[in-house]
Parts: structure tokens; sequence; C-alpha cells
């Protein structure tokens, strides 16, 4: 157990400690997100590339007895976890940590840091396991984070198009109404006012539709 | 100038919030943005690798980051204090009930503590304590709350993390036997009928440092007009006058709600302890007051003995770098003193 207590001693937090034997495949990764949907796809990530072992571990109380029964060789953490901080006390520096965990990558690596943290990563890695094993962990999740932001920010445009597309729909269907156009002239007529105020047709569309609630 | 400023919501985030919000940044030319931040090591992060241009920091943490201690070694300097004390220790009415100590004052609470801690360590099922983050004046103060009982903490007690928010929530459902944090989060377990503060933090150590302005030590041409605004800022947070607004600001800005009154309360020292409504006034309970504002470097070597003592770093002249980082020099050339 990490957390076995009360358990003497170790270790000044400098010492390398001799981890178990470790192969290659006999990786533990635990997963922390309050992400659910963002997890999945970083465990989907992991064991594509041939991790055995990967976990989700939900934030919340019950995070620390979890961690510490799975052993994970590797927490993969998304900066946006409060359960950070749960982690850094258990991470070697408490005496009763019976495995001490390294803090982050390699820290001497600024390059993969960075790209950690800019794709809302951070990693807690048991001491002693080999560079490029971590580096390979956290590649993938780069990429998968990367990949997640990118269909959600892609999702959020989609949206927020076809949100103004329905906007515009309304808008021409009260200038018809009102004024008796074509859908057509309608169009046009929100176009040409857009281009005369120097703004976008869905600003002048939801205009037109807030001057038609409040107006009735 | 825009600054991304990094806090983490308690009470004491208070002239960060209150320089943002309230125009004080904007008299000296800033446009602050506040950037709540999920966790200590989150916001230690950021501000290392210059996502965050600033931040409300815990003390230690400040400077175990520039010691390269925790997390990126990162190049800080503190050039201001934010408060003194603000945390208490809160046990959950099990445990106050079994400690049952003669009288409600430190040394018989904290000797009731040591004799509780003792057996169930011996029965093999040690009392837990939550904290904040391993470098946190509140880890150091739970180790001298057992010393104020005569107990060594590390052989009694295991002592694990909790973020702030899910203290009650750890208290209720008995993964903690209690904790120590910052308000306003003492007072919300007491309201919510699962604790009773044991000992405030002012009691443990008595101006105690606490929360710091951080900032990175190149390229801070900004710093003064931040120290100032901030300082300003400070000011505006100790008048008593303004307890209300400052409370409301806290629950909306900071995310310290529902709770105005209680918020209000706690930044004026008047403590409910417990259910049945025990009040103990401690006007130092928070202190945000002027004279607390000019970073002190005895509060910097202070925190490095409290690393040595809990075996968080060797003592290779830790005190002295600790002391380097922090910069009364900036405080008084920022604020004209």
């Amino acid at each position: 157990m990490w957390l076995a207590c009360p358990v003497r001693p170790p270790t000044d937090h400098r010492t390398p400690q001799n981890r178990a034997s470790m192969t290659e495949t006999s990786l533990t990764v635990a997963v922390i997100d309050p992400s659910p949907a963002r997890a999945a796809i970083l465990e989907e990530g992991l064991r594509a590339s041939g991790v055995d072992s990967v976990a989700v571990i939900p934030d919340g109380p019950g995070l620390q007895a979890r961690v510490a029964a799975l052993k994970p060789d590797v927490i993969v953490i998304h900066l946006e976890s409060p359960s950070r901080d749960v982690l850094e006390q258990m991470s070697g520096l408490s005496r009763q940590a019976e495995r001490p965990v390294a803090m982050f990558v390699d820290r001497s690596d600024q390059t993969m840091m960075q790209a950690a943290v800019d794709a809302g990563i951070s990693a807690y890695v048991v001491d002693g396991l080999r560079t490029d094993r971590i580096r390979s962990i956290l590649d993938i999740a780069i990429l998968r984070f990367n990949a997640f932001a990118r269909l959600q920010r892609e999702l959020e445009e989609a949206r927020s198009e076809l949100a103004d597309r329905k906007l515009i729909e309304r808008a021409k269907g009260i200038l018809m109404a009102r004024k008796s156009l074509s859908e057509d002239e309608a169009y046009k007529l929100l176009r040409r006012q857009a281009m005369n105020e120097k703004r976008k047709i869905v600003d002048i569309a939801r205009a037109i539709v807030t001057a038609a609630d409040l107006l009735g | 100038m825009t600054l991304t400023i990094g806090y983490v919501p308690l009470a004491d985030a208070a002239p960060v919030v209150a320089a943002a919000e309230l125009g004080f940044a904007r008299d000296e030319g800033l446009d602050l943005e506040l950037s709540r931040e999920p966790s200590w090591a989150t916001l230690r992060d950021r501000l290392a690798l210059g996502h965050l241009d600033a931040a409300h920091m815990l003390g230690p943490l400040a400077l175990a980051s520039a010691l390269g201690l925790s997390g990126p070694q990162a190049d800080l300097c503190v050039p201001m204090a934010l408060n003194l004390n603000g945390n208490a220790v809160t046990v959950s009415n099990a445990l106050w009930a079994e400690m049952a100590p003669k009288r409600d004052a430190l040394a018989e609470v904290a000797t009731a503590f040591a004799a509780v801690a003792r057996a169930r360590a011996a029965e093999g099922r040690p009392l837990t304590l939550g904290t904040v983050h391993p470098y946190s004046s509140h880890s150091y103060q739970l180790r001298l709350f057992a010393q104020a009982g005569g107990l060594d903490l590390d052989d009694h007690v295991r002592v694990v993390v909790v973020p702030p928010p899910d203290t009650v929530d750890a208290l209720r459902r008995g993964l903690i036997d209690g904790f120590c944090v910052g308000a306003p989060w003492n007072a919300i377990a007491v309201a919510a009928g699962l604790g009773r503060i044991a000992a405030l933090g002012c009691e443990i150590a008595p101006d105690c440092p606490e929360k710091v302005l951080a900032l990175p030590e190149r390229d801070a041409a900004f710093a003064p007009a931040l120290i100032r605004a901030v300082h300003r800022a400070g000011l505006w947070c100790a008048d008593p006058e303004n307890r209300p607004a400052l409370a409301a600001l806290l629950a909306d800005r900071a995310g310290l709600g529902p709770d105005k009154a209680l918020l209000a309360r706690t930044l004026g020292g008047t403590m409910i302890l417990d259910a049945a409504g025990t009040v103990r006034t401690a006007p130092d309970y928070l202190r945000l007051d002027a004279a607390v504002h000019r970073p002190n470097p005895d509060h910097a070597r202070w925190f490095a003995a409290q690393m040595v003592a809990s075996g968080q770093a060797p003592d290779s002249g830790l005190a002295e770098r600790a002391a380097a980082l922090y910069r009364p020099d900036l405080f008084d050339a920022a604020t004209g003193i």
C-alpha cells in the first residue's frame, strides 16, 4: 500500500528508490480527468498503444484510496482536476508514501513540459520509470487531448453556426410577414443593411428578432 | 496593460479579487484578469510556465517553486504578503467527543488530541487529518498543533490532502477525522453541523505567514503598478466598514457563497466553533491590514525551517535562499515608503 500507516521512514525525498522489477508491458496507468469523455478518449488511446492496464479514476473524496489500491506507475491528470494537490501529498514528500513518485516529466525537458501544460496535462510518475516510456505516454496524452480540444472547438463552431442560421431564418420570416417580401427579398434587405452598417448579417438578424420580440 | 492573475477561491484571495474587480488595478493602468485555478499545483505550474503573470499563492509553495522543490523550477519573487493567519483546525464531532478536553484552550485541546491520536495509532487505525498542499502553512500548523500536545504528527497520524471545497464532504463520509484549511471552510463545516473548530491558526502560531503575491522575477515591468493596486485593494479589504461588500464580492466572484453573513462574520474574526453556537472572537483570525503587506524575510526563514522540520528539504542554507526571494525592496519602491 502507498498509504499504510504509520509507516517508518524512508528516505530523504531526493534519494532514488529502486522499483520492483517492471517490464515494458506491465505498466499501469491511471487517468484522472473531470471530463469523462476526454478521459475515455485517452484511455482508448493508451490501450491502442499497448498499455495493458489503464484505469480511469473519478475526482472526489474517494480518489486517494483508489489510487493507493491501484498503485499506478504513471498518473496522467488533467490540469483542471482539483485532485492534483492530493497527488502531490501522495508523491513521495510524505513519509507515508512507500512508493515515491517523481514530479512531472523530466524536469530538464522544458519543451515537453510546455507542450503538456498547453494541452492541459500533468503527469506523476513512479521514480525509476524510464524516460522514453514516460515520454511515449505523454505524447499519446498530448495528441489525444489536443484532438479532443479541436473536436470540441469544431462542435462549438458548428453549434453557433446553426444558431446563426436559425436566427437569420427567423429574421427573414419577420421581414416577409411585416413587409410582404419574398424570402429572397428579405435576405437581400438583411444583407444590404449589414453592408450599410458594416456589421454581420447575423447581428442585423438578431436586432430584428429582439425588436420583434419586444414590440410583439 | 492586461495581466492574468491566478487565485484559488479562499477568503485571503480578497486583495487580488478586489484589485481586479473594484477598480484599484484600473487606477494603476492595469487590466487584471482573474483566473480561478482548480488546484495549487496547477496554479504553480501555470505561473512557472508563464500562463499566469502573477498569483495569490501559498507562501511555502511560492518558495518551493522558486527553489525547485515543487514542480518545474520557476524564477519567482515575493514582493508582497497578502495576509497573516486565516486557518483553523476543525475536527469531526465524533473526534471532539472522544477528545473531551478539560478546557477549551489550545494546550488542553492539543493534549486531548494527542491522547486520542496515540491510542488510535496503537490500535492500528490512526487518525487521518486533511491539509491543502504539502507546501502550506496548514501542513506546518497541523504539526505544531500536535507538538503543542507533545505528539510527533508523522509517527501517529495519517496526513492527506483534501481540496478545501471537498472538506465538508470528506468529513461527512468519515474519510478524514479533521483538517486544517483556510477561511471560510472551517466555518462552513461547523455550519453544516459536521465539525468542531478545535484551534484557530492564530492560536497555534500567532501571526503566521500565509498567502503571498508571487511574481515572475524576470521582466516584471508591471510589478510596481500591480503591487500598488493590490496594496490599496488590501487596505480596502481590511476596513471593517467594507466587510459586507467584501463578503458579497467573494461570494459572487470567488465562488465562496452562498452564505454572505458567514463570510462577513469570518472576515471579522467572529468564529462559531460548534453546532451549539459557542463563539470565539479573534480579531486576528484573518489579518489583511496594512501592517502585513510588506514581505518579511523572517517569514521566509520560518517557512524554510518548517520545510526542514517536515523532511521536505535538506537544510543546506535553505533559510537564506528562501529569505532572498522575499523582496521588501520592491514593495518599498512601489509604495513609496
